[in-house]
């Protein structure tokens, strides 16, 4: 079993709920949001000392529940921080970006850091379509062809042009290349059966988060693999990439007081005002495509019943992994078991958890639940 | 798209007749058909309504006649000279596809005078051997031209017209899919060249592209997405787009213009 520690540099000042979309940046101090930086860079640099695998971070818009608009700077930060640990992107929200671009700075900072990049290429949750006025129907569209011009960019040895039907480059050739050969490993979101699936068809490997029912899961894994196969890939439990909310502690006690006020923080302040854009991309958009009426149900359900739940609902429901490290280890097994992972991204840094109930948590993993799960 | 007429024509050359579309108005462009034989695509209307095309059908084509003296695709390279002269009156830019682009890239290297702008649209003739082709199967086949088989034209001709053009090609290729001669003529090449593949072509392989671009002293490649072996008809918007700004502005088609390309 491999093991990714993964942080979303989370605002954790407020008081409470922002009264709406996007969220008012008056209350963003750049002193304190200095400090935050710097902590959270200690922490993540910290995953390495951890055994951690690989150390993700993603990209998210006008909201102060990620501050990362960008996660290829604080990469790149890391490249420098750290010296074996992976460095996930998970990832650049390719669809809202330019894909040269990304393609260049994914290839800067596998060079940067050894050819240590996991490029993830994601599509993103459906507001960030109003922070970068991107028509939310193209989202999939965009996926596919920024994907496939990212790899072209990443291995074609000659100069090229793309006549595409979102992006035309009648020129490109990136300097650098990336480091690894033929490129690196991509990463994409597989959280409903049609994200699934394209990630299958594109042979990289899938990533499911906030999981509400581990049924549910089940279908979305499956559909990738047997996408996966039908492209020429056998997917193994590496593959398959399953992140969680995660907080171990001394006692199951312990860890769940904290990890039940962080996501209280998380779903009722940091989410409030997200859940209200989200709304507006659905019902004014057809952002799950084909399936948009059931996806779209699908997504907003999923966030609601993740809202509304309890730790121990959550535990029972297998969506977070909670406890002292035997508790902690005997979820993963179950999860394995039902789903076949080879590899847990884990969410501890979960809203205003304090810093140092996080590092707790790590040393945790690193001394009780690592040696062990490494076997898993 | 703007309704171009076509019409057939006939002119008489020294080898034989050729029978050609002519349709469009604006600087002249020699068309040369693939395996398929000579169609107006979608993309060919766009274009024409700037250019005036001339697409001659390969003798033995479309029930046309064979010339006992054309046997080879030199031999038609120099055909194609013969009625560049003829009919176009001199020099123009070439646009070709799949097994015309073999015959264009002959035709650029024995006439460099004659061709002005250069356009292949994964040109036959570089293939190693084993790599890529055509399957026999009429599904399979379907599949590995068109990335959107919806787009492809209906076929009005009948199956023997259909395999006799099939043998046409055969007799002209002569059994070879990478003509050595002519990679090392590519050097010698003057005119300056698009080189056009889908992103989904499994007939000629990238690599042919890449031999190519390494051998043509001035060669650009472009690849269009969504498109498999047949650009014209997957990707016309896409492709009359890139092919319309390179006929017009030469090397600075890389620069975008107000308002599109």
């Amino acid at each position: 079993m491999k093991f990714s520690f993964f942080h979303l540099m989370p605002w954790t000042d407020l008081t409470e709920a922002p009264a709406r979309w996007p969220v008012n940046n008056s209350g963003f101090d750049p002193e304190r949001g200095k400090q935050l930086y710097d902590g959270y860079i200690d922490t993540m640099a910290f995953a390495e000392q951890c055994g951690f695998d690989w150390v993700g971070c993603n990209e998210h818009h006008f909201s102060p529940y990620g501050l990362m608009a960008n996660c290829n700077l604080i990469g790149a930060v890391l490249a420098q921080r750290t010296k074996k640990v992976r460095l996930a992107m998970l990832g650049n929200l390719i669809p809202l970006l330019n894909p040269i671009r990304v393609a260049e700075e994914y290839a800067m900072l596998d060079v940067l850091s050894g050819g240590r990049l996991i490029a993830g290429m994601i599509r993103g949750v459906p507001h960030e379509y109003i922070a970068y006025n991107v028509v939310p129907d193209e989202s999939r569209g965009r996926l596919r062809e920024a994907a496939a011009l990212i790899v072209k960019a990443w291995t074609e040895p000659e100069p090229f042009g793309w006549e595409g039907e979102f992006y035309q480059y009648p020129s490109v050739s990136i300097w650098p290349r990336p480091l690894q050969r033929p490129h690196p490993p991509i990463l994409m979101s597989a959280s409903n059966e049609e994200s699934a699936e394209f990630a299958g068809m594109q042979r990289a490997m899938m990533a499911m988060t906030l999981i509400a029912d581990l049924k549910v899961a089940r279908r979305c894994i499956d559909a990738y693999r047997a996408s996966a196969r039908a492209h020429g890939l056998e997917p193994t439990p590496d593959h398959i990439v399953l992140g969680y909310n995660s907080l171990i502690a001394e006692t199951d006690e312990q860890a769940r007081h904290y990890l039940g006020e962080g996501q209280r923080y998380f779903h009722r302040i940091l989410m409030q005002p997200i859940r209200d854009a989200q709304r507006l991309v659905i019902q004014k958009s057809r952002f799950f495509g084909e399936s948009h009426g059931q996806h779209g149900e699908g997504f907003v359900n999923r966030l609601s019943m993740l809202k509304e739940r309890t730790i121990s609902d959550m535990i029972e429901a297998g969506s977070v992994l909670c406890g002292n490290p035997e508790t902690v280890l005997r979820q993963m097994r179950r999860v394995r078991d039902e789903l076949g992972n080879g590899h847990f991204i884990l969410n501890m840094k979960i809203g205003n958890i304090p810093d140092d109930v996080v590092r707790r948590s790590m040393e945790l993993f690193r001394d009780h639940v690592l040696p062990e799960a490494r076997r898993l | 798209m703007t309704d171009i007429l076509f019409t057939k024509h006939t002119v008489a050359l020294d080898s034989g007749l050729v029978t050609y579309l002519k349709g469009g108005e604006g600087r002249p462009i020699l068309h040369l058909h693939s395996a398929g034989g000579p169609r107006v695509s979608p993309a060919i209307r766009m274009l024409a309504g700037r250019h005036a095309f001339y697409m001659p059908a390969t003798p033995g084509f479309n029930a046309t006649a064979e010339h006992p003296t054309v046997r080879t695709m030199v031999d038609l390279a120099e055909l194609a000279a013969k009625f560049a002269r003829a009919v176009i009156g001199g020099p123009c830019d070439v646009i070709a596809e799949s097994f015309g682009g073999w015959q264009a890239l002959w035709l650029a290297v024995r006439h460099p005078d004659l061709v002005g702008q250069l356009v292949l649209q994964a040109p036959a003739g570089l293939r190693t051997e084993g790599s890529g082709g055509l399957p026999a199967d009429p599904v399979e086949r379907m599949r590995k031209l068109y990335a959107l088989p919806e787009r492809a034209p209906k076929e009005t001709r009948t199956p023997e017209v259909l395999a006799e053009n099939q043998r046409q090609r055969d007799r002209y290729v002569g059994g070879i899919s990478l003509d050595k001669a002519l990679e090392a003529a590519l050097p010698g090449l003057k005119a300056r060249t698009l080189i056009v593949f889908g992103t989904a072509d499994e007939v000629v392989p990238i690599d042919c592209a890449r031999r190519l671009t390494a051998g043509i002293p001035h060669a650009h490649l472009s690849y269009i997405w969504g498109a498999a072996h047949v650009p014209e008809w997957d990707q016309p918007d896409r492709v009359a787009r890139l092919i319309g700004a390179f006929l017009e502005h030469g090397e600075a088609f890389v620069v975008r213009r107000p308002g599109g390309t």
